[in-house]
């Protein structure tokens, strides 16, 4: 089995199956692909091999490729049930999905003001109205999940499932962009940092020297 | 079993489970919240905090987002999903890639059931979002994409309609008659055909 990603300083979509994989203890070889800016558009070089639709991640699975962040994540789930990847209790299963789902199709505002830069810190950067709102929802919903579901841990449903893995990247821009939290919010925060395989993600963002401008909104010119 | 919806002439995200539903012929009582009028968002936060629809509403369990409600359906109805595993996978991520994606297709051609805008929307970037649609659909197993109707059509329906407002031609035109041969798929025309409110934003070419 393989998961195939983009750079780890940058690709959010990437983080999530990959942290998932690691943090569940799915065993997995990482295939890592990088971004090219060259012809204008943001291409991943050498993804033509794993699918068709031309982005990671990509999970491959007896020979198979699965695509985008969310399928491979219900297939991952699907695959191990023993893990657990969504919250067992049917009830806190379907606000998982749904706080996945919302974060899969929305939340454009934070996305393009705020990308994704694990190595950089932007403090006060790319603070728009779109964004604040889409900041305060992410904050609500973390602050709904830890208070009705997250009683027995330290996650949105206590313990680590497919929803930690999904909103990981976010924690990852509060951080760069010093989002001020509330100390419920703050704590589930620093909670997902000290998972392993963030740290370990995070580790492998920071050796990276890739620059790619698209992501780089608040770089300065003359680097 | 409750479902909210917004209008049937704009709302794509709307369609994708309601489809669904009628296909398996699963119960429901439809609430309609016609979009950008005053109180909308208020009714819409009545229901769901993200503040969106689709909601479904199931007892206690409360389930937005389209595809978040495809997969509890799923949940009771596997049938939604093809049965083997491999194929599965497949239809997940066809859907996840619809779900999150075609952002040029979505912002240039916009659902519009009731309006004819053939030619309309054409740039460089909304075609290459309908090549790759094509694409996809050309490799259908079936009437369907993967044979009979699943939570993969659910998601494509509304692209469908988009193809059939701006004129768009396909290789697999026998997928698009297959699904606006259903008769919920009529249903739904007609009732945006219907629809008293319009949302002048929305209707991008007059």
């Amino acid at each position: 089995m393989q998961i195939v990603i983009g750079n780890k300083n940058y690709s959010s979509w990437s983080m999530r199956p990959w942290v998932l994989a690691k943090e569940a203890g799915i065993p997995f070889e990482e295939v890592q692909l990088k971004f090219n800016e060259a012809d204008g558009g943001l291409t991943v070089d050498g993804i033509d091999r794993f699918n068709v639709a031309g982005k990671v991640p990509v999970l491959v699975i007896d020979g198979e490729p699965v695509w985008d962040s969310l399928a491979i994540c219900e297939t991952l789930a699907e695959r191990f049930p023993e893990k657990q990847l969504w919250p067992a209790d049917r009830s806190a299963r379907q606000v998982a999905r749904s706080i996945c789902a919302e974060m899969h199709s929305g939340f454009t505002g934070m996305r393009s003001s705020m990308p994704m830069n694990i190595r950089s810190q932007y403090p006060g950067k790319g603070m728009t109205e779109q964004t604040r709102r889409d900041i305060d929802r992410v904050l609500e919903i973390w602050t709904t999940c830890r208070e009705k579901f997250g009683k027995g841990g330290a996650m949105l449903f206590s313990r680590f499932s497919v929803a930690d893995a999904y909103f990981a990247p976010v924690v990852m821009r509060f951080r760069a962009y010093a989002v001020e939290l509330s100390p419920v919010c703050r704590a589930y925060s620093e909670a997902v940092q000290a998972l392993r395989s963030v740290r370990e993600w995070m580790d492998g963002a920071r050796k990276e020297t890739e620059f790619v401008p698209t992501d780089e909104p608040y770089a300065s010119r003359n680097r | 079993m409750l479902l909210v919806i917004g209008n049937k002439n704009y709302s794509s995200w709307s369609l994708r489970p309601w489809l669904a539903m009628k296909v398996l012929g699963i119960a429901f009582d439809e609430v309609r919240i016609p979009l950008y009028q005053p109180g909308s968002k208020e009714r819409i936060l009545g229901y769901s905090k993200a503040g969106k629809v689709p909601i479904l509403r199931d007892g206690d369990t409360v389930v937005w987002d389209s595809l978040a409600i495809l997969e509890y359906l799923a949940e009771r109805h596997p049938q939604l999903w093809p049965a083997d595993r491999a194929e599965r996978a497949k239809a997940r991520s066809v859907s996840a890639e619809m779900h999150s994606g075609f952002a040029k297709l979505r912002e240039h051609m916009s659902m519009n059931t009731r309006k004819h805008y053939p030619g309309k929307g054409r740039t460089p970037e909304s075609m290459a979002d309908v090549a790759r649609i094509d694409g996809i659909w050309s490799q259908a197993k079936g009437p369907f994409l993967f044979g009979a109707f699943g939570a993969a059509d659910a998601m494509y329906a509304p692209v469908v309609l988009r193809f059939r407002t701006y004129g768009v031609e396909v290789r697999k035109k026998s997928y698009m008659d297959a699904m606006l041969d259903l008769p919920a798929m009529r249903e739904w025309i007609e009732a945006a055909e219907r629809e008293p409110e319009s949302i002048p934003e929305q209707d991008l070419y007059g």
